[in-house]
């Protein structure tokens, strides 16, 4: 499956979606702006020069029609439209160097954002994943912050700019003429009143929205998934009538929006009508005592103009910033997760006590969720150079076994140690340096075998990889994948999908050994794969555990006759241990199973 | 409404002029407020139209929208596996989301932005002439290059956002591909090195949206300059044109405010023609969904009448493609009512296809599969599938109750009980015979346990036995099971399937098994090899003949035994 479920709105969610600024929220995602300071700089400084451009043109504009069109004066009018026309050009690149340089900050403070909360997910424990879906923090990853992204990629960021504008326009009227601005500007408490009302029915509106749409998207996502059961229980009808509903919820959500959306717009533009009527009104009574001019009148009409644009898309923005902090508020809630993998270099002595055994869990208590243990005080020890069978049925701890040792899970209680050493005082990346586990379903990523098998241990040349293909029997598969000689750089699809379980199995070995473990830990496959490929594998094994202490999950007979020591697990504890002689002769759970082997066959 | 908004705006410059006019006139004072006044009125009264237009057709374009959306959704439901097999989920669901979206904005902002923007260019245009014909023609030379811009910008960002598009899909699919792979990135440190990976895609995206950025950072100061050129040319000759007295200077701002209003409308045509091809581009995607039309469907037949139904499936010569692989050759199984056939084989041989021609899952040629007589081609999709319960092996549960999952079945029924303990009764029989009562009492919320994220809170097994009951609720005239008790351990599946033969009596059974221990007690054993059905018979008779089942039989037993 190649998309992510949408994002199922949680109670938190669901609490923040209203807000269109947060500070708080600002001020994490400054943390990721920062480095880029000198460019945010740049671009708040072309601000007021791109400004200051733009509202001399009115000005000019002004001059134009007062000194030389009213009195008829042709002689420098040309002049001054150029003067114009470069004003024109110079804030065209103005504006363009600024959003230019705002763009490349917010492109790169995403950049950043995205790296650190990639690390931080990448760098949370195993059971951090167990409870959060994959589709979930794909979703953080891409539509969130995409959400923020669109922000800067908008121009809502742009809003500063927005707001550096309105002032230098009042500023510039008031120094051309107080009263006439005074008089203009009387409408504006209209203004705040209707700004703060439709932002009340925008925010409800919006927030409907966004529980709608995730609604109606985790609707579809489930049911093209499930597509075959619906069918199957013809469900059908059943299906499209819910959908019909939340899609009748969502489409009536938007009406408050588009009643501000409509409003904010046309209110606007008459208020801005009746400021141009104001400035007439008084123009009117007051021409004849000669301060205030036809060019005057002109002009403020134009700032007027320029004053109310940027407020008639207010509400395209409100829902852009709004969106925008509901994506904060989750990619922060994410990087405030805890859960951090265990310490990754520790500072510690983690040499191998002399004599100690390799392997040594005492009395190891865990559970995956509180109230279902799993393992129920288990102690075991494996000495160097031995090779243990692990056996016991689904559910007896096996695999649980293997995710501790490789620190994958942190242990309720009891110890592990790795070589006379508590596991917890060393280093992650050192303990899964020194072990290497092989499991039964092989993850491959897209890229070649070589890849694959090298797998980040980056000291491995390609004559080594080549070397272990060889030597596990993969060579030969390898080179059938390719069909030419250089068979270990063909091409593996995503997770592998075009090599066969038996092929994995085998490039999975041959990763394993590139490593060379002092602790192999191997979690046998039970796929039924073909009689030649089944061979190669199990030569392949048999060279790949020569001479190391191994662990293995035992679904072989063989493996089982031939460990030096078995354990039988069962609910949680060692039921049995010893050799296979001595297990058969205690005439327990083993012997019984032994027993049920040979009678069915 | 619209047309009352444009024909409002458009006085609003007139009446500008006429006031300047009174400005310089001589008696501002007497003549200039009436003007204010109107110039007040058409203010209120342009809002209320306005505000009335774009509710509408906004409101109109959201109604457009959402019957698009539900149509195309009932529409997926028809379409078969062979196009969700050709389609991703993610693809399809852009579609309805994206697609629709577009599509919407198209008759929205679109319909809005083109109606405005060709009146108000043709009203201003004659009262422009009216006022003076040369200027006119001086003034909206720049204008024609604002179109040509305007399309050109539109050709290149439509490529850049496909690029960012394109950029981002790599990129979640790579972050999918980490995650799924987290514990193998954890057992071989390879934190960094995924880390690393992803910082090449991120940084491309960076690239990409940068692109992007240039090319709409461009467009609107390019525009506006080019706009702004039009007031030059307006102050350099129409100023000259004032002196000179063809015009006063009330007409001149009369004229500049004409200009003034057609600046907007000018750009955002530019912005329309993109809109336009966006909407053209996403309209096919959308007509290409709903043209497809499923291979599956109704047969023309009668419906088998529920009560009637025996449940005697009769397989003749059955071949089975899928894309242009032959997968199964030529197979021929009769499958008698109140008998339990076991289908077995190693993997790929073909046993999962040839169960889900049964429901059509799959589609088959006429003549190949029949129930009760009848090609199964013939029948009603919902006549067909209801006398069949068919529990998938990924068992796939809807995110609501366990309860409310099995009682889906009890729904398909031919006739559903009338009251709610007839159905409380018939979802605790299902969940009984499907082994889930311990399972149950262990969980507080018993059978009103909402299943997580689809179906996450439970083990793989408890999911198996809650898609069994869903399918044993059904009351089916043919029970298949594929390979659906693969997660439960092998103790737990004799038993059920031991259970299974009481309430299975009358009907007939196909199961398949990865497990051969399990099936052993089956009527009939259908062992395919290859897509080829290469022994049939009960578990001695196969196992005597030392053929593939024997050799499967014993490898399972070296194996498996211990599994357990």
């Amino acid at each position: 499956m190649s998309s992510a479920p949408a994002p199922k709105p949680t109670q938190r969610d669901e609490a923040v979606l209203g807000k269109a600024y947060d500070s708080r929220l600002m001020l994490r995602l400054w943390r990721y702006v920062k480095p880029h300071w000198a460019l945010l700089a740049l671009a708040l400084i072309l601000i007021p020069i791109t400004v200051a451009f733009e509202i001399a043109q009115p000005y000019l504009l002004s001059i134009a029609i007062d000194i030389y069109i009213a009195h008829h004066i042709t002689e420098g009018l040309g002049s001054l439209a150029l003067l114009f026309v470069s004003f024109v050009l110079l804030q065209a690149i103005c504006s363009y160097a600024q959003l230019y340089a705002l763009q490349l900050v917010g492109q790169r403070s995403m950049h950043s954002l995205r790296m650190a909360t990639y690390r931080h997910i990448l760098t949370r424990r195993l059971a951090f994943f167990d409870r959060v879906p994959v589709g979930r923090l794909l979703t953080r990853m891409t539509n969130d912050i995409e959400s923020i992204n669109e922000m800067f990629s908008s121009g809502v960021v742009t809003l500063i700019a927005d707001v550096i504008r309105l002032f230098a326009i009042v500023a510039m009227m008031f120094y051309l003429n107080v009263k006439l601005t005074l008089i203009t500007f009387i409408t504006l408490p209209a203004l705040f009143v209707l700004v703060g009302y439709s932002r009340k029915l925008m925010r409800t509106s919006y927030r409907q929205i966004r529980v709608k749409l995730a609604a109606m998207n985790s609707h579809v996502q489930e049911h093209l998934s499930g597509i075959k059961v619906v069918q199957l229980f013809c469900r059908e009808r059943a299906t499209a009538s819910t959908y019909e509903r939340i899609n009748t919820e969502y489409r009536e959500a938007y009406t408050g929006s588009i009643r501000a959306d409509a409003s904010m717009y046309a209110i606007v533009e008459a208020i801005g009508i009746c400021s141009a009527a104001a400035i007439a009104w008084h123009s009117g009574s007051t021409i004849g005592e000669g301060i205030i001019t036809v060019g005057l009148v002109v002009a403020f009409m134009e700032y007027v103009n320029k004053f109310f644009i940027p407020i008639k898309d207010f509400s395209a923005k409100y829902a852009v910033m709004q969106s925008a902090m509901a994506a904060a508020e989750r990619i922060v809630g994410l990087l405030d997760t805890e859960e951090t993998d265990a310490p990754l270099d520790a500072e510690t002595d983690a040499s191998v006590v002399e004599g100690a055994p390799a392997i040594a869990f005492s009395d190891v208590t865990f559970s995956y969720r509180i109230g279902e243990q799993v393992l129920k005080g288990l102690s075991l020890e494996v000495e160097p150079g031995q090779k243990v069978a692990v056996v016991g049925s689904t559910g007896s701890g096996k695999s649980t076994l293997i995710k501790l040792l490789a620190r994958l899970y942190e242990t309720d209680g009891g110890t592990i140690a790795l070589g006379g050493r508590d596991l917890r005082t060393i280093p992650a990346d050192e303990v899964r340096r020194r072990i290497t586990v092989v499991n039964q379903d092989v993850f491959l990523f897209g890229g070649t075998i070589r890849d694959n098998v090298r797998l980040g241990h980056s000291s491995a040349s390609d004559a080594d990889v080549d070397q272990a293909l060889a030597q596990i029997g993969a060579d030969e598969v390898v080179r059938a994948l390719a069909d030419g000689a250089d068979g270990a750089s063909a091409h593996v699809a995503d997770r592998g999908e075009n090599l066969s379980a038996g092929e994995r199995q085998l490039i999975s070995f041959a990763r394993a050994l590139v490593r060379d473990p002092e602790i192999l830990i191997l979690d046998e496959a039970t796929a039924h794969v073909d009689p030649k490929t089944e061979s190669l594998i199990e030569a392949g094994l048999d060279t790949l555990m020569e001479g190391r202490t191994t662990l293995v999950i035992a679904h072989r007979l063989s493996t089982i006759r031939n460990a030096d020591k078995i354990i039988v697990l069962a609910h949680g504890v060692v039921e049995e241990e010893g050799t296979y002689e001595e297990l058969l002769a205690l005439g327990g759970v083993f012997a019984k199973l032994e027993q049920s082997f040979s009678r069915e066959h | 409404m619209l047309l009352c908004t444009a024909a409002l705006t458009l006085s609003l410059p007139t009446l500008l002029g006429k006031t300047i006019e009174a400005l310089i006139g001589p008696d501002p004072a007497g003549q200039v407020p009436t003007l204010a006044l109107w110039m007040i009125g058409i203010a209120i009264a342009g809002a209320c139209t306005r505000i009335a237009s774009r509710v509408w057709l906004f409101n109109a374009a959201r109604k457009a929208e959402y019957d698009l959306r539900s149509i195309v959704f009932r529409h997926l439901l028809t379409l078969d596996s062979k196009f969700y097999r050709e389609n991703s989920t993610g693809d399809v669901m852009s579609r309805l989301t994206n697609d629709v979206q577009t599509v919407r904005a198209l008759w929205g902002p679109g319909l809005l932005n083109i109606v405005n923007t060709s009146f108000l260019v043709s009203v201003a245009l004659v009262l422009m002439l009216r006022v003076d014909p040369v200027l006119t023609a001086w003034a909206l030379l720049p204008y024609p290059s604002m179109v040509v811009l305007g399309l050109g910008f539109g050709r290149r960002i439509y490529k850049s956002s496909r690029q960012v598009q394109a950029q981002l899909g790599t990129l979640s699919s790579s972050i999918q591909e980490d995650l799924t792979g987290i514990a193998i990135i954890k057992s071989y440190n390879l934190e960094e090195n995924r880390v690393e990976n992803f910082a090449t895609s991120s940084t491309l995206l960076l690239n990409h949206n940068m692109a992007l950025t240039k090319v709409r950072g461009q467009l609107v100061p390019t525009l506006g300059a080019v706009a702004a050129l039009g007031t030059v040319v307006m102050l350099f000759i129409g100023g000259r044109r004032v002196i000179e007295g063809h015009i006063t200077l009330g007409q001149l701002i009369e004229f500049n405010a004409y200009l003034a209003a057609l600046v907007w409308p000018t750009l955002a045509m530019g912005w329309m023609i993109s809109l336009l091809q966006r909407g053209r581009a996403s309209w096919e995607r959308l007509t290409v969904l709903l043209t497809t039309s499923p291979e599956i469907a109704d047969g023309d037949g009668d419906a088998i009448d529920p009560d009637k139904a025996r449940g005697d499936v009769e397989i003749r010569d059955l071949h089975l493609s899928l894309g242009d692989t032959e997968i199964l050759h030529g197979i021929s199984l009769r499958l008698e009512p109140g008998t339990t056939t076991a289908i077995v084989g190693r993997t790929g041989s073909g046993k999962s296809s040839l169960i889900s021609t049964l429901p059509r899952l799959n589609a088959v040629v006429d003549g190949s599969v029949f129930l009760d007589g009848q090609d199964i081609n013939s029948l009603p999709l919902e006549s067909l599938r209801s006398l069949i319960g068919f529990a998938p092996q990924e068992a796939f549960l809807f995110s609501t109750s366990i309860g409310e999952n099995i009682r889906f079945g009890v729904d398909r029924r031919p006739v559903p009980p009338t009251t709610e303990e007839g159905y409380a009764a018939a979802i605790e029989e299902a969940a009984k015979y499907a082994g889930l009562t311990r399972d149950l009492a262990a969980l507080p919320d018993g059978l009103d346990t909402v299943v997580g994220e689809r179906g996450i809170t439970l083990s793989g097994g408890q999911r198996q036995r809650v898609a069994l009951a869903r399918a044993l609720a059904t009351q089916p005239k043919v029970l298949v099971l594929d390979d659906s008790l693969s997660s439960v351990d092998a103790e737990t599946e004799r038993e059920i399937l031991s259970h299974l033969g009481e309430l299975m009596k009358d009907r007939t059974s196909i199961i398949l098994s990865h497990r051969l221990a399990a099936v052993r007690r089956a009527d009939q054993i259908a062992v395919l090899e290859d897509g080829k059905l290469v022994e049939l018979g009960q578990h001695a008779e196969l196992l005597s003949q030392g053929g593939v089942y024997a050799e499967i039989y014993d490898t399972q037993l070296k194996e498996g035994v211990l599994d357990e």
